[in-house]
Parts: structure tokens; sequence; C-alpha cells
């Protein structure tokens, strides 16, 4: 395994091991609570652009009937942060109601967003509504948002890598690492 | 599990789809530097597993997005109409676009996309498919990394569905044709 490591890279905070071995601790939980499920009342619905390398290794590792579906978000140029507020720039394909929801996610830090998420499904009628996500960093906590099926507590340090990203790069890295600070702050 | 017993044979095996995913990853890395830092874009929903593991691979800087695309009706008409659901995220004019398909059959979707790419004005675009099959060509499309030539049948699996379903199987097979064929 090639582990020769980008110049931004500051150090590997999660390897591609630990990773692996915790999605998989995920996926058969994942797959014991969901057990006996149809393909058709299961859903995932995965988060883009975070989450499509912890949806790809999540999904194939369950053993019980699913569907996959993505929605794509975005913040809006002129509140950010402040308010959390995001648009969907593109919805579920499959109906919600009646199905089990998972939503797939790659990191919650204020919380904002999966509060949204909640809000927007759980008007919706789905059978039921958890959240799956891979990272948490709850020193960015600014509202309380439940997780069900979490990966790992990190540190408020900048990571990237398996879907996160610095301007759009690092996402597709098998692993988290952290940044180094003099790539951000210029 | 009953999924399997829906598969008539396995034509691409976990292990050939790892090991080509990889080369095919190389095949990329010979051919880009950090300095053309292309965007890959990833046709939903299919590709999302094949993008997901050979970008791993990739030693090159780039950057990703995604698109979501929905023929019109059942099946492609010959001018190749889609109708786009989640466009680019990115201007991708002046830039070095690598579209990542999970397969490539007619090539209609393909030559819309690339059509589409084109008026945008990419300093270039090339194609990944996890799998082609070009006995099914309708229109010429250039393909540039190929995972697998598969025959004209029915394939399931590591992305690809039958009605939602079969996406999450680790391989590539064929279905038994009894059940497509009961809908």
């Amino acid at each position: 395994m090639d582990i020769t490591l980008p110049n931004s890279i500051e150090r590997i905070l999660l390897d591609e091991a630990t990773i692996q071995q915790r999605v998989q601790q995920m996926a058969d939980i994942i797959s014991t609570d969901y057990a006996g499920l149809r393909n058709e009342e299961f859903l995932l619905v995965g988060v883009l652009k975070g989450s499509f390398m912890f949806m790809a290794d999540l999904a194939r590792r369950l053993t019980v009937p699913h569907r996959v579906d993505f929605i794509a978000l975005s913040s809006y140029e002129d509140s950010a942060e402040a308010t959390g507020a995001v648009r969907m720039i593109m919805d579920t394909r499959a109906d919600v109601a009646r199905r089990h929801i998972l939503i797939v996610e790659d990191i919650v830090d204020t919380g904002y967003t999966l509060k949204y998420l909640y809000r927007i499904f759980g008007a919706r009628q789905p059978a039921s509504l958890r959240t799956a996500v891979l990272l948490s960093k709850p020193d960015r906590r600014e509202v309380e948002v439940a997780v069900d099926y979490l990966g790992f507590q990190i540190p408020d340090v900048w990571v990237v890598g398996y879907g996160l990203d610095y301007a759009d790069r690092f996402r597709t890295l098998p692993y988290i690492a952290m940044l180094k600070p003099s790539v951000y702050e210029h | 599990m009953s999924l399997f017993d829906d598969v008539e044979k396995v034509l691409i095996s976990e292990a050939e789809i790892k090991e080509r995913v990889v080369t095919l990853a190389a095949e990329m890395n010979a051919l880009y530097t950090d300095d053309d830092l292309p965007i890959l874009i990833c046709i939903l929903k299919g590709a999302f597993l094949f993008l997901a593991d050979f970008t791993r691979h990739l030693t090159f800087r780039h950057e990703l997005d995604f698109m979501e695309i929905s023929s019109y009706g059942r099946g492609m008409t010959s001018a190749g109409s889609v109708r786009i659901l989640l466009d680019l995220a990115s201007d991708i004019q002046g830039r070095n676009v690598i579209i990542v398909e999970d397969i490539v059959d007619t090539g209609n979707t393909l030559n819309y996309i690339l059509r589409n790419f084109a008026a945008r004005r990419a300093a270039s675009v090339r194609v990944a498919t996890l799998l082609n099959k070009p006995s099914r060509r309708k229109i010429e499309v250039p393909v540039d990394f190929i995972g697998f030539e598969v025959p004209d049948e029915f394939v399931i699996g590591y992305g690809l569905d039958f009605a939602e379903q079969y996406r999450n199987l680790p391989f590539i097979g064929v279905l038994k044709p009894e059940v497509y064929q009961n809908l």
C-alpha cells in the first residue's frame, strides 16, 4: 500500500484499515437492526458530495436488502453558517413515505444540516428515520441532533479524505487526515 | 441471500474488479499530472461504487463533481434527450474533465453529456467507464478508460441495478431472464 502523503497533509488521523474495520462494524449493526425488511422498504439516503465513499463501503457490506439514493445540498451564499440554512439542490428520487430511511452523512459538526434533514424527511411520514454518520466533531456542535450510528468522534481540526474535502480536493484519499494549517490559513 | 438466487452467473468476480480498478487508476496516473487538476464527474447513481474504488488509487490532484441524469419515459430516444436532475456544482469551462460512467451501451446518454460539456467549453474531456457494451452501440462515442468489455447481457451489481435492486452485489452478474421478463 502506497502511503506517500500529499504535501498538504500534516498527519493521518484515521488510517484505511481503521476506517474499513469500523464501517464493517457499523454495517453489521445496521444489518441486524433492519433485518427482515425488503429492498423497497429500506432506503439509504447519501448526502453529496461528502458521503459517496462512506456510502459505497457501507452499502456493499449491508446484508439487508436496501436501495440507495442521493441528495445534494447547498448553503445560501448570503446567510452561510450563522443560521445553518441550506437549500436542497437535488431531492431523493424515491418516495420517502412509509419507507425506513437511513441518512448517510460524512460528518456532523454544527449539527444544522442534520437537523434540517431530520425536519425535511421527518415531515414525509417515513416508517422510521435514522442517521449513520462517519465522523462527529462534538466541539463544534451548536444544535442538539441525534446520531444513531456513529463511526468516530474527532477533535475540531480540519480533516480531509474519505469524502471530505478542502476546496473540493483530497476527497478520494482512502484515509482521513489533518490538513497542514499553512494550506488553509493564507 | 435471495438476491443471489436471481443471478444466472457471475460475469466479473469481486477479485477481478478489485484488480482492474487499480490498473485503471494507473492508466489515468500515467496521463494526468497535478497541474492538469482534472475534475472527475460521476454520473449517478450507477457509477458511485466504481468512482469510490478507483479514485482511491489516483496520485494526481483532482476534484470531484456529480451529475444525475434521467431519460424521458422508458429507454432513450434516438435523439438521446435526457433530463438533468442534478447539474454540476462546478464551472468546467477550461477544465480537464473525466466523465465516470458505470456502463456505455447505446452511447446515447454519453453522447448527450459530451455535447453538453463541449458547449461548456471544457479544455479536454475523457471518458472512464466500468463496463463497455459495444454490441449495443447506436452512436459512436469516444471511451478512453474501460474497465471491462461485456457481451449484450443483462448485467447487474457493483452499482448497476435492475429496478433499484442488486446494486450492492460485490460482483458483476447476469440477471436471470425470468426476473426481468416477469415484469
